[in-house]
This record gives structure tokens, C-alpha cells and sequence, in this order.
């Protein structure tokens, strides 16, 4: 807690107006869209950058808890101050400071509302990709500390994929600037969705697209939710991304009907397509898509061809939450995530949580991507029912996980689900995240009890967790190798073919190499994924995969893959890497990221690993997002050069290997 | 004392009020529909946070519940974020049972208590002390009072700001004025009645005198109810009691000279909460069904494009006679307490042509927001101050809107920013038409 004479120290530098103190006021800072309440002692409301400085370096000093928050609209508790101390609110800050058309970027502040910035773009004939539900609402800065998504982010992905650089202040009250041009490890990817755990963010540049010149509606009715997501599957397979594919089940659309009717198709699943690009391109793909959806059952397909239209085709999926919000004060929204071609198996698995919890539930479901949303109306009021939905909550959430999901797409874990992550990641990895934690935020005030699950909640879950897959026998040689390195305190030296670089073994160094580790782990054909170990090469890898009709996004370099991530020969890989396997300076290995396209739990660290040059740990698998049709990718890029480690790398290195025992010569001996 | 109402009337039923802030989610939503907290930051200030500081009162939750005060004091009550809220939670509506619940344990100020009294019982003395009110501004004295600080020696800080505010001084009011009407005394042929909102009674005879010029020109023999006060100003601000006396009495009389009768009134927060009439006798049947009755024929001179009013046959796109360009402004009890969006909308563009330009956040309240322009000026400056900005963009010599508060204020702001327009009322344009027997003429030269 925060003392009475500490707080008047603040108030000196905000003044009355700008730092809330009265019980009203912090009542108010004390929920967002979730169901928990925790009251903050104080609520800083930040005009400038430098109040953010100055709010967090107090904060910093004085050892109080300190919560960034936007609108407060974030629905996994993620701006609750569970801690109590201070509510640093960025609502004020909402100024879009640039539209650069030509850069095709466009840069704010952190509290700029998503549909504002939409708006302005539009004036310049461009749009921001990532439109999350709340998007009239909503703040960039949210945007970032969730890595929000949206339906438009089957094609384009979500906010860290559009996100180029942004200005953050550390918890230590120091600025820094990241962006994707930096050198080496990816400090801007691990920042975005961390949920403000390890900084604040007072400036952003984001990427902004041209309008596209046509957009095709689509609705059409399935006698099943199975035969629509085959519908889906065979759309993305035969290489069509549309920019908008949204699934609702039957109770969804009762419920929409009976408050709003939006004439929606009688049937058990609907699919709400849409598709964008260049004229004649779109017309293309939407008979494609029609052809397709008959072949799989479709009951009623409608094509809507002017915006009037379009917007009536939209009704039914704006007013779906809205229907639900009405049967009961409150919605849980889960926010689960699955291999695409597992939906009609969670749908069911779903069904039958909500029915053993007597839960009505409706489903909505970004089919594209396998984030489904199960909607369950309740009152809060109602301790018993509350309880029984919880649990129905959690449930789902372990059928993803089993299903080899995720806990979640686009919500953000914050203390929602914090127990859950115990579920899906290993103690190690687990562990891993404690340490980046308190590499940036020793103190622990950044957004406290976020995102890691509490010592207590990981024992809990410890037998809930589904067993791990072992590592392939080349991959255990690599960690027994690692392990007595790490017994004796001796140095590795990570090496892969040694085609971007040929560091020098010192005297004693053990040396590792990654060639061995060449099989395919796992090609999930119908979700468009690929587990593969780090020791193939690129250049046959992306041969071998084409054979089999699909086009891996990356160069057609030479050496190991691993050591194409891990120099960073090519920056854009960022976008396509889901998960990695690592084997760290103890001989531990932990599983980072997952096998789905949009995944928010946890730290994204498999972009701090990128341009890491081996100091970090030993990559051994990686997954990747495969293409039904070939992307634009560069020619093998030059051989990159080592970078010149920063103080935010040295803290990530002081996560991952302390003692500098790994590739030593990167931070110097 | 001031009790609570208990139990409102929601779109999903009748609910007690602990329910209907319960029905908030939290999902925040409103904010943006919000003035106050937009204008602001400050979640405190917005409609999810009043609801959720209702909800803390009722719940016995707050130690002070005092501290609500501020917020709940700025509510504009324009029920914007009623509006876009998929549960339709009704902000406005629970920030009153707040306030009420608040002054239940203070002594009424003596400013309400006197204007109570004037308001209630003796309306004939108000109109005298009016009038002498409204000399002494014509004569300058008002601007003596203001530098003097009179009002505020005197307790009344408020009403010197509320004066300063006015700048229409009429020296007889329309109720007078419509006594002295025969065509609108009580008849058997009558076939709509005029309700004489305050607005337009005490500040603004012209709206009146144009509503009523109006109907009798469109819509045959119509008689004038010669009312007292709707009350709303006791909902806001006094008793619940006092404020039923008030409909009552409305009702009583309503039913007495023109009962079935569409009644018409001009100026919409005086008509929203006619039309609200039955949510204050839901426990009392007998009551509740003559509010009833009597609310389903209340319309609002915005609406008068309906079918009561058949709306003028469109001009040829040629634009205004007058060159003008004409702009809208929605009155918050207008789009937000009854829903009506369109039907000015219609009216103005038949009536303007290609004059008519909508206006960018037509919804976004004016700050006026009856005594909130008193009570917190410099908030309702801010709020204002973005709504002259929307007009001055569509560069309009003439905005139309239909309720008092919103032409005191407007008018004042374009005044202070934006001097090249005028504010009216929807009716006055209206009538203007009629009166150049433009209306329905297809062309003009």
C-alpha cells in the first residue's frame, strides 16, 4: 500500500486535477471488462510522455505498484491494480501525431482509439489492419499490451505484426525506443502483448495499408458446424485468404433474430466471408469460394454487392455479442484458440462443458484462424451460477490446450487466466517468463501478478498439464551435452552449419552442433503448419515442402534453419515463426509460442531468440505457418553481422544464461 | 427529503434500479458516446463508471458515498451511452436515483425551494418577478447585478450565472399570449393540443407562437392546454413527490381539455419526460395507466414530419431561397429519450434542399443539458466549444435543434466562437416556410 504523505509527493507533481485520490474516484479505476475489482491508491492521469516518465520513475522509487491503462475495455483483467498503488491512465494521451502515406506508416500516442486512427487513415486512403471488437472504444496503447486481433486478422495478422516501432518507458523509469529495424534481438516483439508487464508505451508507428479497391460479402448457410469448417479449410487451401471468415452456431443466430432479425439462414452453422484486393482478383476468388461452399452443403449463399448490402450481411455478426449481452448482465467471452482443422471437435467439446455446467452457451468462432469465442450469459450477482460458469470457463480453455490450442487468441491472459498458463507451458518455461519478468522489472510493479501464474496456481495445475512431447533423440544428445556443460561450468559454443558465421571454439569450449537435428516434426496439413527441427536447410526444406503443395515463407537460404533465425538473415521472419523448441544453458528445454496463427499466451519470446546469434539458447524446433499460394519473399539475403549487444539485450541475457556460457563472444568475455 | 423511484422502466422490462445497474457489463463501449469523459479522460466520468458507482451506492459498498458526488454531478443526463449500449442500461436514469439518494440526507437548497414554490404554487408570481427581471436586463441593470455580484452576495451564484446565460428578455409571455388566442380555446372541433413547455413560455414566446402557427396551418383547430410546469425540473433536481404532483396535474388537465388528443409541445426535454410520465407510477396502477394514456399522445415538434404533419412536398435541389445553409442539431432527449432521428432530418431537407448539410456528431450534446451549464461551466464550455467547432465545419448560417436548453446554449457559444450563425428552433423554420407560403412550392426564381 501506498502512504498518505508518499501520495502528497505525487500530488505536488500532477497536481489535484491530474492525480485521483477520493473513494469514487478510485472505485472507478477499479475493474475493466472483466470480473475482478481490486481499488488503486491513486490514478495518474498522463497528458505527456514525461508523465509517464515521471509517474513510473516515482513509482520506481518508491516501490509502489504501478497499472498503464487505455479504455479499459480488456477482458481477461488485464488493468486491474491487484496490487493496489497507481493507475496510470494514458486515456488523455490522444494525440495521432503522423500519416506518412509514402512510409506507409502512421504514428500516435498510446490512447488514441482504434476507429479514430481508422478514421483518419481512411481521410488518406489507408486503413490499419487490426479492428478488434471493441475498436470504437478501444486504445492503441490496449491494442499493443494485448497484441489485439480482430476478424481482419486471418489475412493480415495481428498488432505485432503491424506495429513497427514504438517509445517505451521501462519500468525503471528509463525511455528506449524499439523498433524493427533494431539490431539483433527483437526487444519490440517481446514488448508487444506483454500486457504491460514490462514498460509503458507513449508513442507508437504502426504500419498502414492502401484501402483495398473492391470488397465481396459473403453469407451462406452449413447443416453443420463440421462441413462449414471444412468449407474453411478447402477456401485457405486452395490459396485464398479472405480478409474476414466468421463462423456462428445456431444459438448464436436464435439469439441475434429473436432481439434484432437480421434474416439470417436457418441453419446450424453460418459463415460470414468476405474477401478484398484488386477488382477482377476478387471476383475470382469469390466464385472459387462459391463453388467451394456448395461442394460442402451449403444451404443459402448470399453475395451482398453494394456497401448498403454489406452492411445488412454484417448485421447479424455485429449484433451477436449484443444478443447475449441482453439475456444476462453479464458475458463471458472465452477466448480459446485451436489447430484450425480441430474447431469441429472443440465446437463439440465445448457443447458438452457448457451442457455438464447447465451454461448456455453460443459460439462465434474466427474460423479462419481457430479462435473461438463460447459467449455464456450470467449474472455475476449469483455466486452459485457464477461459479459454474467459471468453471465451464476452464474447462474450455483445457479442451484447447488437449487439442493442442491455446488459452488465448486475441484476449490477453492477464489474471483471467493466469492459473491457466501452468496448464500450457512447462515449470521451466514457466520459469523462464519469471526471469525475463524480473530482468526488466526486479521490483516487481509493472502490472504485478499478471500473465505468470503465482506459485500457488502452478501447483495447483501441475496434473492438469497434458504430457509434453519428448525431445527426438538428436535433440536429447544436444541437452545431455548441455546439461554436463552446465555441471562442469564449462563454455558452448552453439554452431549450425557455419555458413553466416564461423565463430572460433576458445580453448575448453564445448561445441555444439545443430546439423543433426534434421526431421520433420510434425506437417498438420490442415491447419497449415510445420514443426520441423532446427538443422534442415532452408533451401531443401522449402523444396521438399512445395513437393507437397505448400510454400514455406522464407528464402531459399543455405545452412540451418536455426541459424537463419537465430542471425536474423532476414527480418520478415519474424511474421511467420508460431513456436520454438529451445534448449537453454541448463539443459533444460522450453516450449515457446504454439502451433496456432494467433496465440497471446505469454511472452512472445520466440522473437526475442531472433538475431540472438546462439547467446540465448539453442533453438532445436521451430513452427511455422505454411501458404496454400506463394508469397513475396526476398532472394537468400546477405550474410548478416553480429550485432552490438544494448543494456535491454544484456538484461535478456541475464534471463537466459547469467553466466555468459553460451556463444560468450557475442556479449564479450 | 428526496426518496428514490426503486424501480425503472428499462428496455428489457421494468426493472428495480439495482437490477438495471447491474445490467452494465463493464464493457466500457459507452465511453466514446460520452462527453464528459471524452472530453476528460476520466473513467469516473464516464457512463460505465456511473453505473458501476450507482451500482457501489445501492450495494452499501462505499464508505463515503459522498464521494460519488462529483460524478454524478457531471452527468449530462443525454443519455448517449444509452443509446449505443446493447443492454440499453439507463445511465441517465440511475445517475438521477444517485443524486436523489444523496440529497436524501440534505436539507433542499433555498434556491430550489423558492423556485419550487414560485414553479409549483404561485406561477403567476414567477411570471410577475420574471418580467421584472427581464426589464432590469433590458435596462442594463442586469450587467450591474453581474459586476455588483448581487445574486452571489445573496446565495445565488447560480442564478447570477443562469442570467448571464440568457439573452432574450421577453415582456409577455406565451402562455398570455395564447389565452388571448380565441382560435386556440377550448373546442369540440379541436383535433391536436399545444403544451407550453417553460422554455418557450418564459424565454421564448416565438417557438411557441411558430409551433402552434404551425399546427394550425397543417393540421386543422387544435386548442391550448394552458398547462403548469412538466415537472422535470423536480425530477432533476427536487422531489419525487413534488414532481408527480406536477404530472397529475399535467394529466388531469390533459384529460380534462383534450383528452385522446395528440399533444404537442416544442421543446424536447420537456416532451422526453412527458413521455416518461408513467416510469414515476409504476407501483400505482390507476396512475399509471392515465400516464399511460396520456403519454402515447405526447409528440414533439421535432417529430412533425410524421404523419400528423404531413411533411412539404420536396423542392427541386435549386438550394435555399435565401442562400442559406442550414444544419441540425439533435436535442439529447430528442434522439436519446425518444428516438427521434429521422423525422427532422426529413424536414429539414425538404425544407433546405441542397441547404441542408447534416452535421458531423449531430448527437454530441451542446453542454446545455438544462442547469449543467450553471453548474459545471467550464466542463459544459469544453463540450460546447466542440459542438460550435462541428457546426463552423459546415459552415451553416442556420442551426435548427428543438429544445430550450440547447438554444440557450448554442446560441451563446455561436455568440462567443462562431457569430456568423444563428440558432433556432426546428418550428420557427418551419413556420417561415409556411409563412412565405413556400411550403410544397416546387421552385422558387
Amino acid at each position: 500500500m501506498t502512504s498518505a504523505a508518499s501520495l502528497r509527493d505525487l500530488a505536488r507533481t500532477f497536481g489535484p486535477k491530474r492525480l485521483l485520490t477520493g473513494e469514487a474516484d478510485l472505485a472507478a479505476y477499479s475493474y475493466d471488462g472483466a470480473l475482478d475489482r481490486s481499488s488503486p491508491d491513486a490514478v495518474v492521469l498522463a497528458r505527456s510522455e514525461g508523465d509517464v516518465r515521471r509517474a513510473v520513475a516515482w513509482c520506481a522509487a518508491n516501490g509502489v505498484p504501478i497499472v498503464a491503462r487505455g479504455a479499459g475495455t480488456n477482458l481477461s483483467g488485464g488493468c486491474i491494480p491487484l496490487k493496489g498503488g497507481v493507475i496510470l491512465s494514458l486515456a488523455r494521451m490522444t494525440r495521432i501525431l503522423d500519416v506518412d502515406t509514402a512510409a506507409a506508416t502512421a504514428c500516435a500516442e498510446p490512447g488514441v482509439v482504434n476507429l479514430h486512427l481508422q478514421e483518419a487513415l481512411e481521410r488518406a486512403g489507408c486503413f490499419y489492419a487490426p479492428d478488434p471488437a471493441s475498436s470504437k472504444v478501444c486504445t492503441l496503447g490496449g491494442n499493443i499490451a494485448e497484441n489485439a486481433g480482430g476478424p481482419r486478422c486471418l489475412k493480415y495478422g495481428t498488432t505485432t505484426n503491424h506495429v513497427v516501432a514504438i517509445e517505451v518507458v521501462m519500468p525503471d523509469g528509463e525511455s528506449a525506443r524499439f523498433s524493427i529495424d533494431d539490431e539483433g534481438p527483437d526487444m519490440l516483439g517481446l514488448m508487444v502483448g506483454a500486457e504491460g508487464t514490462l514498460g509503458v508505451v507513449t508513442r507508437a508507428w504502426v504500419k498502414i495499408l492502401p484501402l483495398p479497391a473492391q470488397i465481396a460479402t459473403i453469407l451462406v448457410g452449413f447443416p453443420s458446424i463440421e462441413s462449414s469448417i471444412r468449407c474453411v479449410s478447402a477456401i485457405i487451401a486452395a490459396g485464398i485468404v479472405p480478409r474476414v471468415l466468421e463462423a456462428l452456431d445456431k444459438m448464436t443466430v436464435e439469439s441475434v433474430e429473436a432481439y434484432k432479425p437480421a434474416g439470417y439462414p436457418k441453419a446450424e452453422a453460418v459463415l460470414l466471408i468476405e474477401l478484398d484486393g484488386v477488382k477482377g482478383r476478387v471476383d475470382e476468388e469469390a466464385a472459387v469460394v462459391e463453388r467451394l461452399c456448395r461442394r460442402h452443403g451449403a444451404q443459402e449463399y448470399r453475395r451482398a454487392t453494394d456497401a448498403a448490402e454489406r452492411e445488412r450481411l454484417w448485421e447479424g455478426r455485429r449484433g451477436a455479442y449484443a444478443a447475449v449481452a441482453r439475456i444476462a448482465p453479464n458475458v463471458l467471452v472465452e477466448d480459446g484458440v485451436v489447430p484450425r482443422g480441430k474447431l469441429p471437435e472443440a465446437y463439440d467439446r465445448v457443447r458438452q462443458i457448457a451442457d455438464a455446467h447447465q451454461a448456455k452457451v453460443a459460439m462465434l468462432f474466427h474460423a479462419g484462424d481457430g479462435n473461438l469465442h463460447p459467449n455464456i450469459a450470467f449474472d455475476e450477482r449469483n455466486a452459485e451460477e457464477t461459479r459454474r460458469v467459471k468453471r465451464a470457463g476452464f474447462e474450455i480453455l483445457r479442451a484447447c490446450v488437449e487439442l493442442g490450442g491455446s488459452l488465448s487468441g486475441e484476449h490477453g491472459i492477464g489474471s483471467d487466466k493466469r492459473a491457466a498458463m501452468a496448464w500450457l507451458f512447462s515449470p521451466e518455461t514457466i520459469a523462464l517468463f519469471r526471469r525475463l519478468k524480473a530482468a526488466f522489472d526486479p521490483q516487481g510493479l509493472c502490472n504485478p501478478e499478471k500473465v505468470i501464474p503465482l506459485p500457488s496456481e502452478e501447483d495447483a495445475a501441475r496434473e492438469l498439464r497434458p504430457a509434453r512431447r519428448p525431445l527426438t533423440a538428436a535433440a536429447q544428445e544436444l541437452a545431455a551435452k548441455m546439461r554436463d556443460a552446465a555441471a562442469t561450468g564449462a563454455r558452448v559454443l552453439v554452431a549450425g552449419a557455419g555458413t553466416r558465421h564461423a565463430a572460433a571454439a576458445a580453448p575448453g569450449d564445448v561445441i555444439l552442433a545443430t546439423t543433426a537435428l534434421k526431421s520433420i516434426v510434425e506437417l498438420d496439413r490442415s491447419n497449415y503448419t510445420l514443426t520441423v527441427e532446427a538443422g534442415v536447410e532452408p533451401k531443401v526444406l522449402k523444396a521438399q515442402l512445395l513437393d507437397k503443395g505448400f510454400h514455406l515463407p522464407l528464402p531459399a537460404a543455405g545452412g540451418t534453419l536455426g541459424g537463419f533465425l537465430a542471425t536474423k538473415a532476414w527480418a520478415g521472419v519474424r511474421d511467420h515463426v508460431l513456436g520454438m523448441r529451445v534448449l537453454l544453458a541448463s539443459g533444460e528445454h522450453v516450449d515457446l509460442g504454439g502451433k496456432v496463427v494467433k496465440n497471446v499466451s505469454g511472452y512472445d519470446v520466440p522473437k526475442a531468440l531472433i538475431g540472438s546469434w546462439g547467446a540465448f539458447g539453442v533453438i532445436v524446433e521451430v513452427t511455422l505457418k505454411l501458404h496454400a499460394a506463394p508469397l513475396s519473399i526476398p532472394a537468400e539475403p546477405p550474410a548478416p553481422r553480429p550485432f552490438t549487444p544494448d543494456r535491454w539485450h544484456r538484461k535478456l541475457k541475464s534471463a537466459f544464461d547469467p553466466q555468459n556460457r553460451l556463444n560468450a563472444w557475442v556479449f564479450g568475455r | 427529503m428526496t426518496e428514490t423511484l426503486g424501480k425503472l422502466r428499462t428496455d428489457l422490462g421494468d426493472r428495480s434500479a439495482y437490477d438495471a445497474a447491474s445490467q452494465c457489463n463493464r464493457c466500457g463501449y459507452c465511453e466514446q458516446a460520452c462527453p464528459t469523459y471524452v472530453v476528460t479522460g476520466d473513467e469516473g466520468k464516464s457512463a460505465r463508471g456511473r453505473n458501476q458507482l450507482v451500482r457501489l451506492m445501492l450495494e452499501n459498498k462505499l464508505k463515503d458515498p459522498k464521494s460519488v458526488q462529483d460524478a454524478l454531478a457531471t452527468c449530462l443526463l443525454c443519455g448517449a451511452c444509452t443509446t449505443v449500449c446493447y443492454a440499453h442500461v439507463p445511465t441517465a436514469d440511475l445517475v438521477l436515483e444517485g443524486r436523489r439518494a444523496l440529497r436524501a440526507s440534505e436539507p433542499v437548497p433555498v434556491l430550489m425551494k423558492v423556485l419550487g414554490e414560485l414553479v409549483e404554487r404561485r406561477p403567476r408570481l414567477l411570471a410577475v418577478l420574471l418580467k421584472g427581471a427581464n426589464i432590469l436586463k433590458r435596462l442594463g441593470v442586469s450587467r450591474l447585478a453581474s459586476r455588483t455580484h448581487v445574486l452571489r452576495l445573496l446565495g445565488m451564484a447560480g442564478l447570477e450565472e443562469a442570467e448571464r446565460h440568457v439573452e432574450e428578455a421577453p415582456l409577455s409571455f406565451l402562455g398570455e399570449r395564447l389565452r388571448r388566442d380565441p382560435e386556440l380555446a377550448p373546442s369540440a372541433d379541436a383535433r391536436w393540443a399545444y403544451f407550453a413547455p417553460c422554455g418557450p413560455n418564459y424565454l421564448y414566446p416565438r417557438v411557441g407562437e411558430a409551433t402552434t402557427y404551425v399546427l394550425k396551418k397543417t393540421a386543422g383547430p387544435g386548442t391550448f392546454l394552458d398547462n403548469p410546469c412538466c415537472g422535470l425540473l423536480f425530477y432533476n433536481y427536487g422531489d419525487l413527490e413534488a414532481a408527480r404532483r406536477m404530472a397529475r396535474r399535467n394529466i388531469e388537465n390533459y384529460e380534462e381539455r383534450a383528452d385522446g388528443l395528440p399533444v404537442w409541445g416544442d421543446c424536447s426535454s420537456c416532451v422526453a419526460h412527458l413521455k416518461t410520465y408513467p416510469q414515476m407510477f409504476l407501483d400505482d396502477a390507476g396512475w399509471r395507466a392515465r400516464a399511460e394514456a396520456f403519454a402515447k399522445n405526447v409528440k414533439d415538434a421535432a417529430e412533425m414530419s410524421s404523419s400528423a404533419v404531413p411533411p412539404p412536398a420536396p423542392r427541386a435541389p435549386t438550394s435555399d431561397p435565401r442562400g442559406c445553409t442550414y444544419t441540425y442539431h439533435d436535442s439529447c432527449r430528442a434522439r436519446n429519450g425518444e428516438g427521434i432521428v429521422a423525422q427532422p432530418r426529413l424536414l429539414m431537407k425538404t425544407m433546405c434542399g441542397d441547404g441542408y448539410r447534416e452535421l458531423p456528431e449531430a448527437g454530441w450534446c451542446c453542454g446545455g443539458a438544462g442547469a449543467f451549464a450553471f453548474t459545471q461551466p467550464e466542463l459544459s464550455d469544453e463540450i460546447l466549444k466542440r459542438k460550435i467547432a462541428n457546426i463552423a465545419k459546415t459552415q451553416a448560417q442556420v442551426v435548427a435543434t428543438s429544445s430550450t436548453s440547447c438554444l440557450i446554449q448554442i446560441a451563446r457559444g455561436l455568440k462567443k466562437y462562431y457569430s456568423e450563425c444563428r440558432v433556432v428552433h426546428v418550428s420557427e423554420l418551419l413556420a417561415d416556410e409556411l409563412r412565405a407560403n413556400r411550403y410544397g412550392t416546387p421552385t422558387r426564381p
